[in-house]
């Protein structure tokens, strides 16, 4: 019998915190956005870092989506949309005088919610923004990278010249990810991603974000609070608050990591919403 | 499909074998000391229950977030449970073993009786095996009968009896009466080492059948041998 | 099983209701005979006239001079009227497209409506008065011309083509523009890249329909280029070329029933021309219409 001498090394990570060290890639201050008088979000205050996936998520109304499309300047293609409050990527002002819309979204790249393919070719979708944007050299590689990425690769690769709208939703979708990341952004926004896929897709595309994670900061809009749950490292919960008039508009309510969001929030109201209890 | 989800099941299982093997080696080493009547292993054995608690901690630590955040259901949520109520009953185990390491220590140097350390190493080594037959069942979510896990008790429960029996016709002597208490509590130890042992395989049944039965009740009288 | 308290079939009120449904459907589908067999009066009544007529030599000869009119065809009439409406064409295609996508995507609101309203009475001017404008702006000066019957047709086209392009630009869903623009790509290469390729096929209908219903104008032509016939063989825009519809203007108004049954040849050359173009465009467009939407 032998006595009791080994040590035995602890197995477990240690759990750090899930931020860490990291970046903040947006500081959002203060942040309100209105469409015309009407206001939709208010009071807007956090960071999202880099190289996580943060989820928003919160009721219908409560601007889930508003906050998204003011991280890569979509909401100037609604005429009315104004905003106020500070936005910073890497420390430059989003929305100051000089800043183009153009160049953000270079970087800041965008999944929709329902797979929006170009009515061309599988290869022609993913090269668009690469011929477009001056990516041009080396374009079959860089075109095959994004497809590996997407983890689409081994399913269109003999057929990279069929039409894009030949292949299923959740392939599609993969697509359009391939897309949007052969053109090298930093940061991958997603509004709502897997609310138009069948079951097996969205796992599928929940697994790829996970890989993307490596390379990308991802945010995601979805009102599948489970979805936040399984994806984010870090989710923000947006409440609906109700005006003098009646009317609502969204607030963040609160922001941690997903953890303590799903198993210990420290607001009421957050726990009245994951608990499917309202809004 | 659900790559993290599914690596995070694996690692909770791989916490729970290593705890189990940790578990299996306290019992053995909780033998040794009273064996040997050592009290270098003794203090070993004491600060050896740290390494158990790290991986208990980790366990209870992760099993609420995994619940939050995947919502297992069907096998996998009865696995998460199972694995939860088996690291409970690892850990007492571990402690148990602790227990009977310090009452060695305190019965250090009183006379001792050879026919009641044999008991004990009897017991001690029963204990081990229906651990890992339970263990072995939950690895392989194979449960195809009860009866074995119920027979293994048999043994513990004669070498109990025999114990007390020999316990009871030892000498008037103050330091051997001291002895004896102290193996007493020792015995009662491991006997509850192998109810949870057994409650390890009540967990591998729930997790297989889907259904939760108690093999043995303190309060009914264990089920007749039916071979 | 007991009879049903109650029964379905109509009674009283009911029953006028349906005699009234019945007499609309009926007035509904007698119109509708209607418009069909005047289409169908104009079509023979034209072919029987001028199918008679119709030899190769028909469309292989320009019209003999002198005095026997018997011989000879219309085909100066032909390469003139084909002259016209290609420079036409290509005058108001391009220019038709870009305004177009700059009411539908790139104007601020204000400004497409005045544009729109714009086109919408260019559209509704008299043809006569476009003959007018381009005869007091260019020929007046210069002596007539195909170019200037050319400049007084793309002026009917271009309205027609912008409204068309306008319909099918608005047809392609904002969500592949969204993807576009979402990559970084700036809103102009945006609108020639993604949304003018995907209207491509409702663009080119639009000016096939443009197409047929300006081959048969006659009253813008009168004053730009050459009426009647001339023995020149031409092809040169900037001369006075004939055209098909002015030479049926001019042949019915002689005497001769020789040249008579010539213009009903050729009203009925023309006839057949729109009919073909304007169904085959309208097909085309219809299934267009159903691969974008479906």
């Amino acid at each position: 019998m032998e006595a009791i001498k080994t040590k035995i090394e602890v197995t477990e990570k240690e759990r750090l915190p899930v931020v860490g060290e990291r970046e903040a890639v947006f500081e959002a201050r203060d942040l309100a956005v209105y469409y015309g008088h009407q206001r939709a979000i208010d009071g807007v205050n956090l960071d999202i870092y880099q190289r996580l996936i943060t989820a928003i998520i919160g009721p219908s109304g409560c601007g889930k989506s508003t906050f998204l499309r003011t991280l890569n300047r979509m909401n100037d293609l609604v005429p009315t949309a104004s905003l106020t409050g500070q936005l910073r990527y890497r420390g430059i002002d989003l929305y100051g005088p000089g800043v183009d819309a153009v160049e953000v979204r270079r970087r800041v790249g965008m999944v929709f919610q329902k797979p929006n393919p170009f009515h061309s070719s599988i290869y022609d979708n993913v090269a668009y923004g690469l011929r477009i944007l001056g990516m041009k050299r080396d374009l079959g590689e860089r075109v095959e990278k994004a497809l590996r990425a997407a983890a689409l690769w081994d399913e269109v690769k003999d057929r990279l010249k069929d039409s894009a709208l030949g292949l299923s939703g959740g392939q599609q979708q993969r697509l359009c990810i391939a897309r949007a990341i052969a053109v090298e952004p930093e940061v991958v926004l997603f509004d709502e991603p897997a609310s138009a896929l069948d079951p097996i897709s969205t796992s599928a595309i929940e697994d790829l974000m996970h890989e993307l994670k490596r390379d990308y900061t991802l945010v995601i809009v979805t009102h599948n609070m489970q979805q936040a749950a399984r994806v984010a490292d870090m989710t923000a919960f947006f409440g609906l608050e109700v005006n003098a008039d009646g009317s609502r508009h969204g607030v963040l309510v609160e922001y941690d990591e997903t953890e303590k969001i799903f198993t210990n929030p420290s607001d009421k109201r957050t726990e009245g919403y994951v608990t499917g209890r309202f809004g | 499909m659900r790559e993290l989800y599914t690596s995070e099941l694996e690692e909770l299982e791989a916490l729970l074998r290593d705890e189990g093997q940790l578990a299996d080696r306290a019992i053995r080493g909780a033998l040794n000391v009273l064996e040997r009547d050592d009290l270098e292993l003794a203090d070993e054995l004491i600060a050896f229950d740290d390494e158990i608690d790290s991986r208990y901690l980790a366990i209870e630590q992760r099993i609420p977030s995994l619940l939050a955040r995947q919502t297992p259901v069907a096998g996998e949520l009865r696995l998460v449970l199972a694995i939860l109520y088996i690291n409970l009953h690892l850990e007492r185990i571990a402690d148990y073993c602790v227990t009977v390491a310090k009452l060695a220590k305190l019965a250090h140097g009183l006379p001792r009786d050879r026919a009641v350390l044999e008991a004990l190493e009897e017991m001690g080594e029963r204990c081990r095996e229906m651990l890992g037959t339970g263990l072995e069942y939950f690895y392989a979510r194979d449960f195809t009968d009860s009866q074995a896990l119920i027979e293994m008790d048999r043994p513990i429960d004669r070498a109990n009896r025999k114990l007390i029996d020999r316990l009871i016709a030892l000498g008037p002597d103050e330091s051997q009466r001291e002895w004896a208490m102290r193996m007493m509590l020792a015995s009662r130890c491991l006997e509850r080492i192998g109810d949870h042992a057994v409650d390890i395989g009540e967990q591998a049944a729930y997790l297989v059948r889907g259904r939760f039965e108690e093999f043995t009740d303190a309060s009914h009288k264990p089920p007749r041998a039916t071979t | 099983m007991s009879e049903p308290a109650f029964t379905l079939k109509a009674t009283g009120r009911l029953r006028r209701r349906q005699l009234v449904n019945q007499g609309m459907g009926a007035l509904a589908v007698g119109a509708a005979l209607l418009a069909v067999s005047v289409l169908a009066i104009v079509v023979i009544s034209v072919g029987s006239r001028g199918a008679g007529s119709l030899n190769l030599a028909f469309f292989t000869q320009n019209q003999a001079q002198g005095f026997n009119p018997k011989g000879g065809g219309v085909l100066f009439a032909i390469v003139g009227s084909l002259v016209l409406v290609g420079i036409a064409t290509l005058i108001a295609l391009p220019l038709g497209v870009l305004v177009a996508i700059y009411v539908s995507e790139l104007a601020p609101s204000r400004l497409a409506r005045i544009a729109r309203m714009a086109l919408d009475i260019t559209n509704g001017i008299p043809t006569i008065v476009i003959g007018i404008f381009v005869f007091t702006i260019l020929v007046a000066a210069h002596g007539q011309s195909a170019l200037a019957g050319s400049i007084a047709l793309a002026i009917i086209m271009l309205p027609l083509i912008a409204r068309a392009t306008e319909e099918v630009l608005l047809l392609v869903p904002s969500s592949q523009r969204e993807a576009s623009l979402a990559l970084g790509v700036s809103r102009w290469r945006t609108t020639v890249q993604v949304v003018v390729p995907s209207a491509l096929g409702g663009i080119l209908t639009g000016t096939t329909l443009a197409i047929a219903r300006v081959a048969g104008e006659t009253a813008p032509l009168l004053f730009l280029t050459y009426l009647g016939t001339s023995s020149t063989a031409d092809a040169n825009p900037l001369h006075p070329l004939q055209s098909l519809t002015l030479v049926i203007f001019s042949y019915s108004d002689q005497a001769d029933p020789a040249y008579q049954s010539k213009a009903w040849a050729a009203a009925f050359v023309l006839m057949c021309f729109v009919l073909f173009t304007s169904l085959a465009a309208k097909l085309a467009l219809a299934r267009y219409r159903k691969k974008l939407g479906g």
